[in-house]
């Protein structure tokens, strides 16, 4: 599953593409990552993610409309695939099934 | 104030950034920026700053190579259907466009064709490369003179002589006789026909392809004739079996014929219809096999690989050890045969120029016509710029290179060319016959295959010409001015529209001013007077039974009403015929080298022709001992320096003789030739030719009358004669020829620089179309309004004439220069010329801006 794969930072910022449906753009994931993550985290590193998992076919993206924001560039918002979901949901199987066998340890 | 993020980082990221995701970038980084201001203005710059160099990686920088790969067939639909609006829609220039275009690729097409022949003349034999002329020069007073003529062993005792020479043939021309023709005759048919005297190998130096007959062998027996197809048919009404059969001659000798060969082609400078045996020549005219005159002429074959400078050396040898005489001034040298025709002037010795000056200058000509044609499109495609501006605009913002641009734009200047090509076409053949009428020539226009490739080379090359300013000029706009609709025409742009119509009409007036000096000249060469009365004088050969009683002919001619006079000669009047040196006279100086012209004349001729004399008297049959007399021309006598000639005596070839009387100059060759010292003498024997002098406006009764008296006492003989007149108004045939060409074409180089001020000017108007209006309601007169729209025009023109002035007096000079006797330059040439082209460029105008200025206001105004 090569051509599946998903980095750890990648996984992060689908799960915030996911997670913000058809709301997620750059400078929003960066915000809410920076937030949860509690570091900070840079835009381009972001950016290229996205576009990886484009690529990928993870996600799509399409352009909003102008508004007077941003010096009236448009935002560009992404979507999660049906094939990004099911990454998404092997990954979170897989860790889940490992977690679970995880004797009870208890570390006093 | 809104924040700007720092510009240089901006600017590098929108330089190195994919398109595609530049959008997105630059959004996100600006929403940052504006979230970090706040706090920290200098943070948020420095910060937007490292951003920007974080993108700085391969997944975001753009590819460099930016043509992106268009469809071709798909581009170039696009292209033409954009040319086929534009042409629909702007029809006025479209058709002055189409117009010019055409009129100048017809030319070229022309000029092209007459230029073409020209360089093809005399080009066409096999041995062409080795096949050479022996020429002479002499040396004369006043420098050095070139003969075509040698001498006629010259042609056997270098075959013999020379290891180097292959062929050799001397020729006697058929320009030798009268006027071309001899009689010939097969039974009762009797025909005048050209005919040369010429060497046996003849047919292997130059290719005349023989029908019937070998090349080797037709012209061994001397008594042997070989004929044309055409003769042959005229002759026989066959060209098939003819070979042994008896052709009479002058009706005097018999040929039998040996061959027959081929029309000569017309790109061959020599026109012959019937070739004799030189052998046979030298018993008729036996002075052909003497080393002390000249007059054949001599062509060689060399063999490949002969240094010419090296032959030269040896002939000139040569020619002292056959005379036996070391102080020989005659130097003969080798000349192309080929290159005659096209560099057969020569002065004082070297090669100057010939007709090649008028391939040269109609070449030019053709050039001219086509860039002034091409410059109408220029002009008009810049000026009608603005109506294109939006689609230049949108073509830009949408993503078209320059290159792209450019491509439409010559395109659509190509396909012009194209669509005038085809115009053209049409116009020359049309116009065709006519061409050859005024050039003399019989050009054909078939579509051969370097033809075509000329034609759409001529085609393309202005096409590209004329597309080249536009297309760099439109190509070069800035969208963003063009659409935001704020393009003021620099300076520079102005000018150059304007230096193209000072440049169109600097060439039109060169031309009207050439033209008018031509003509002038010509004018003045026929209309001058000759020192003699050449209106009315006819003149034809002695032939036949006219030989042995020439003076019971004429003075039975001199009895049939109308005629005045009647006398024979041996000089045609109009050109060279005769020549000497070694005159003696009482103070000749040692090394005199003056040339005499030889007039050889029967009683009566000098006042046939009206030469008047100025001291003594003329020949009469009332003195006896008249042969041993002699008349000069004043140019002879002053340079002979004689203060008292009449009574003394001179010693020439012909023996002694007492001078008794002075001749008036007068012009007995072409004005191109300075008038030259002549002797008259009265010649017993060797005369050709009757002139007769005709009461005027009785020609056609005296001529019919000759001719039953003429064609009675000289039976079988036809009366063939010619006008004086007409043969020396063929002297000046090429310059006739030229002027006529050259009036034809200056006419259509004013009409395609007045097109394109058509067009400019129509266009002007119709952009100040509401100035007008505007300043009509407040008030200006019409003829204010006119003054105001030509006044731009006017500049041009006066500064176009202004330059043409001094360049057009340069080239006049040049080609008058060529005359001994011309014409003035009058101040006025160049003012008329001035003057006709501004008042061509006015009406051209006036014709838009009258109609412009009265214009009611209420139509151009009352839109918007």
């Amino acid at each position: 599953m090569i051509e599946h794969s998903l980095g750890e930072f990648e996984e992060l910022v689908l799960l915030m593409v996911a997670a913000f449906h058809n709301k997620a753009y750059g400078v929003l994931i960066l915000e809410n990552l920076e937030e949860k993550l509690g570091k900070k985290v840079n835009i381009s590193a972001i950016h290229v993610a996205l576009k990886r998992m484009e690529h990928k076919g993870f996600v799509t993206s399409g352009y909003g409309g102008i508004t007077k924001e941003r010096g009236g560039r448009r935002k560009k918002f992404y979507v999660i695939t049906a094939l990004g979901k099911r990454v998404l949901d092997h990954q979170y199987a897989l860790r889940t099934s490992i977690y679970q066998q995880i004797p009870k340890i208890s570390f006093g | 104030m809104k924040p700007h993020p720092p510009k240089y980082a901006l600017e590098f990221l929108r330089w190195f950034c994919r398109e595609d995701y530049l959008e997105e970038v630059e959004g996100d980084l600006m929403e940052l920026y504006d979230k970090y201001y706040k706090p920290s203005p200098a943070r948020a710059k420095w910060k937007f700053t490292w951003n920007v160099i974080l993108y700085f990686r391969p997944e975001f920088i753009k590819s460099f190579n930016r043509d992106q790969y268009i469809s071709p067939t798909a581009m170039f639909r696009h292209n033409f259907l954009l040319t086929y609006r534009t042409f629909k829609r702007y029809k006025t220039s479209f058709f002055i466009n189409l117009v010019g275009l055409s009129c100048g690729i017809a030319c070229a097409l022309l000029i092209y064709l007459w230029v073409n022949h020209e360089l093809h003349v005399d080009k066409f034999h096999e041995k062409d490369a080795w096949l050479y002329q022996v020429m002479e020069n002499w040396e004369a007073d006043g420098g050095i003179r070139t003969e075509f003529a040698t001498s006629g062993p010259m042609a056997e005792a270098l075959i013999e002589e020379m290891p180097e020479v292959e062929y050799s043939t001397a020729v006697a021309p058929s320009s030798w006789y009268g006027f071309s023709r001899l009689s010939l005759s097969v039974g009762e048919k009797n025909i005048k026909a050209a005919g040369q005297y010429v060497g046996k190998d003849y047919f292997n130096i130059f290719s005349y392809p023989l029908i019937y007959g070998n090349k080797n062998e037709v012209l061994s027996d001397k008594n042997s004739i070989v004929i044309s197809e055409k003769l042959a048919m005229k002759l026989f009404n066959t060209t098939e079996g003819i070979i042994g059969k008896v052709v009479a001659f002058q009706h005097e000798q018999e040929f039998m014929v040996s061959g027959v060969f081929k029309g000569i082609p017309h790109y061959s400078s020599t026109q012959f219809d019937f070739v004799l045996s030189f052998e046979i020549l030298k018993e008729t005219r036996p002075w052909v096999t003497s080393w002390g005159s000249t007059g054949p002429l001599v062509y060689l074959v060399l063999k490949e690989g002969t240094d010419i400078q090296q032959f030269n050396d040896k002939l000139r040898g040569f020619i002292k050890k056959v005379k036996h005489d070391e102080n020989n001034s005659r130097m003969p040298f080798l000349q192309r045969y080929s290159h005659h025709y096209l560099h057969g002037t020569y002065e004082n010795g070297v090669q100057t120029g010939g007709r090649i000056e008028y391939v040269r200058l109609f070449s030019f000509i053709a050039i001219s016509i086509l860039l002034i044609a091409c410059i109408n499109f220029m002009n008009l495609s810049t000026a009608r710029a603005s109506r294109r501006l939006k689609e230049i605009g949108i073509k830009k913002v949408v993503g078209a290179g320059r290159k792209t641009l450019i491509f439409q734009y010559m395109g659509e200047s190509i396909l012009m060319a194209f669509f005038s090509l085809i115009l053209a076409m049409l116009v020359v053949i049309l116009f065709l016959p006519h061409f050859n009428q005024i050039t003399g020539k019989e050009l054909t226009f078939c579509l051969e295959q370097k033809l075509i490739v000329s034609a759409l080379l001529i085609a393309f090359c202005s096409g590209v010409i004329a597309g080249s300013y536009p297309a760099l000029y439109l190509s070069g706009f800035k969208p963003l001015g063009i659409l935001k609709g704020k393009l003021n025409a620099s300076v520079w742009e102005f000018w150059t529209r304007q230096g193209l119509v000072v440049f169109q009409f600097t060439i039109s007036i060169i031309l009207i001013v050439s033209v008018w000096v031509v003509h002038r000249q010509i004018e003045f060469v026929q209309r001058q007077s000759f020192g003699y009365d050449r209106e009315n004088v006819i003149w034809f050969d002695i032939e036949g039974r006219l030989k042995a009683n020439t003076d019971t002919f004429l003075s039975e001619a001199k009895k049939i009403p109308g005629v005045i006079n009647a006398a024979a000669t041996s000089h045609s009047m109009i050109k060279h015929n005769w020549s000497m040196q070694g005159m003696e006279w009482e103070s000749r100086s040692l090394d005199d080298k003056t040339t005499f012209q030889i007039a050889g004349v029967g009683y009566d001729f000098i006042e046939t022709i009206g030469v008047e004399i100025k001291e003594g008297r003329s020949f009469s049959r009332d003195f006896g001992a008249e042969s041993e007399k002699i008349i000069f021309n004043e140019a002879a006598i002053e340079a002979m320096g004689l203060k008292n000639p009449i009574g003394s005596t001179v010693n020439l070839f012909m023996g002694k003789k007492e001078i008794i009387g002075v001749a008036k100059n007068f012009h007995f060759e072409s004005f191109h030739e300075e008038l030259k010292p002549l002797f008259f003498v009265l010649l017993p024997h060797g005369i050709n030719k009757i002139m007769v002098k005709i009461e005027a406006g009785k020609e056609k009764e005296t001529l019919e009358g000759l001719r039953n008296f003429y064609e009675t006492y000289n039976q079988g003989f036809i009366f063939d004669y010619r006008f004086l007149d007409d043969d020396y108004q063929a002297l000046y045939v090429v310059e006739q020829r030229v002027s006529t060409l050259a009036e034809y074409f200056t006419g259509i180089a004013i009409f395609i620089s007045c097109l394109g001020l058509f067009g400019l000017a129509a266009f002007t108007t119709e952009r100040r179309l509401k100035e007008i209006g505007i300043r009509k309601i407040l008030g200006s007169s019409e003829f204010r309004i006119v003054h105001l729209l030509s006044g731009d025009f006017t500049k041009m023109v006066l500064l176009a004439i202004l330059i043409a002035l001094p360049l057009s007096y340069f080239i006049a000079i040049w080609w008058l220069e060529s005359f001994a006797y011309r014409i003035g330059l009058k101040w006025w040439f160049f003012m008329g010329a001035g003057s006709i082209a501004l008042l061509i460029a006015w009406f051209t105008v006036g014709l838009q801006t009258v109609k412009a200025a009265r214009i009611n206001p209420i139509d151009c105004l009352k839109d918007e």
